[in-house]
């Protein structure tokens, strides 16, 4: 030990590194909660690599095997269904955490300067994340995952000029077919991964070179509050944090395995009360909601356009809301008060 | 005039040079790219089916056929003509279904409803479904686009 350490000094040089996280602090104020749900979706991000891989060395993309390889997963492999079902909830539970990080971030308004590089990385990170459930939904091929994979992949149809264009881009052609499933595949086990850990890697950088924000209310207190050591006093209870989300996950996952449906039929009708994964609840029911026609225009169309500039102001929030602490940052939080409103009302009532 | 130095210096104009012909040359990939990820999908200009398969459907009953990669429906109406539709969903391309104790189609997505001849009546379907010329040749009977 005392020989390799200076060996591995010399050549990887990791001591500034090293010498950086044992300097880290962690401030304590009444929101350091939220500093733990970054290192919990970590987490789930790792559980999901690994059980990916795991389910991948059995899975078979294509029309005639992908849904019958996944029964063969969950009936005849050892602890197969275990993993399938880890799987599918982990990514409940990570995307569940990732709207409760980004509602942190945005209420205490963390990516108010010189932070929006980092809010932006986190909102792609976000689309990631969903384009993950969203492929990997498909992937089962049962009814159900077909009709919602048909749904989803038509919404940018009306977009002006390029519409048709993704929509062609995303099933492979006109129409959903075994080129789709093989196409959503490799997005969920290739494209997306490489992409995410890009991403990651990225707004990780960002936060320990800016270092945490602290809200503006404590910022504007003008004193150092209390801080907590990253290593070992904040490390420690984040592990602690982890084995108590581990422990959630894989008790869900034995009592709540998730279902698999009849073999999809592309020349079938969509089956009865087909749902999209819970975090896109609330656009499915604006869809639903949305009349055919609005002041002439194609009702679809402008639902998808006004979604569209929501997520587009969203990520932008940093750059308008440059007023954090004004009468302008507070009508800002407002609108995102109701705009969570919103999302949350629709969910609820997509499932009454 | 001669300038006393450079506007552009050498180093600017290279970097340009270099970052021009990178750019030049990853544009001339994007097309070839975007071809072969988007492949043709051509629907068929007809089908045919045999018509000893759909000359005994009862009145108001309907009988699915594959419409390229597409469910086409083709209904025998009340005096015995029949008419075909894409049974596709003009909302968000969900495949529908004929409930006959209703006498209309339904898509089960986002409950949208069409009468007997595939006019949207109900829900958030935009416009009615695609209908499909029918028309008896020898013993087949030929499905195609509308003129």
């Amino acid at each position: 030990m005392k020989t390799l350490r200076p060996w591995f000094e010399e050549r990887l040089g990791l001591g500034a590194v090293i010498g950086f996280l044992e300097k880290k602090e962690v401030p304590q104020h009444r929101h350091t909660i939220f500093y733990y749900t970054g290192s919990s979706i970590l987490f789930f991000l790792g559980i999901q690599i690994v059980t990916g891989v795991l389910l991948a060395l059995y899975y078979r993309p294509t029309l005639a095997e992908a849904n019958a390889s996944v029964a063969r997963i969950v009936t005849e492999l050892p602890l197969g269904w275990l993993l399938r079902s880890v799987h599918s909830w982990s990514s409940t539970f990570m995307i569940a955490i990732v709207f409760i990080h980004l509602l942190g971030v945005a209420f205490t308004k963390a990516y108010r300067r010189p932070r929006e590089a980092t809010w932006v990385t986190g909102v792609l990170l976000l689309a990631v994340s969903l384009a993950f459930g969203f492929t990997g939904y498909l992937l089962p091929w049962d009814e159900l995952s077909l009709a919602a994979t048909k749904v989803g992949t038509n919404l940018p149809r009306p977009i002006p000029v390029v519409g048709a264009w993704l929509t062609g881009i995303m099933r492979a052609g006109e129409d959903v077919t075994g080129d789709t499933l093989s196409r959503f595949f490799i997005f969920h086990v290739s494209v997306l991964p490489l992409a995410l850990l890009a991403i990651v890697g990225v707004h990780l950088f960002l936060v320990q070179r800016h270092g945490m924000s602290v809200p503006l209310e404590e910022e504007r207190k003008g004193v150092q509050g209390p801080v907590l050591p990253f290593w070992p006093n904040f490390a420690f209870r984040e592990a602690g944090v982890w084995l108590i989300l581990l422990g959630l996950l894989v008790t869900v996952a034995v009592f709540a395995a998730p279902g698999l449906g009849p073999q999809a039929d592309l020349m079938a009708a969509a089956p009865e009360g087909i749902k999209p994964e819970w975090y896109f609840l609330f656009l499915f029911q604006t869809l639903k909601l949305f009349p055919a026609r609005i002041l002439g225009l194609n009702g679809e169309m402008v639902a998808v356009l006004i979604m569209m500039a929501g997520m587009g102001l969203f990520t932008l929030l940093p750059f308008f809301d440059d007023r954090p602490a004004g009468r302008k940052g507070k009508i800002i939080t407002g609108l995102m008060g109701a705009g969570l409103a919103y999302a949350v009302g629709m969910s609820i009532w997509s499932l009454l | 005039m001669k300038l006393p130095y450079s506007l552009f210096s050498r180093r600017a104009f290279l970097n340009g040079l270099i970052g021009g012909w990178a750019a030049a040359l990853g544009a001339a990939f994007i097309r070839p790219v975007i071809k072969y990820i988007l492949p043709p999908t051509p629907e068929p200009d007809q089908v045919s089916l045999p018509l000893a398969d759909v000359k005994d459907m009862a009145a108001g009953s309907v009988h699915g056929f594959a419409w390229g990669n597409k469910p086409g429906l083709l209904k025998k109406a009340e005096d015995g003509s029949f008419i075909a539709f894409v049974g596709v969903c003009t909302h968000l391309d969900c495949n529908v279904s004929y409930i006959p104790e209703q006498k209309r189609f339904y898509c089960a997505c986002h409950e949208g409803w069409y009468d007997e001849n595939g006019l949207n009546i109900a829900g958030p379907p935009p416009s009615p479904l695609r209908r499909l010329e029918v028309s008896v040749e020898g013993d087949e009977m030929i499905v195609r686009k509308q003129a």
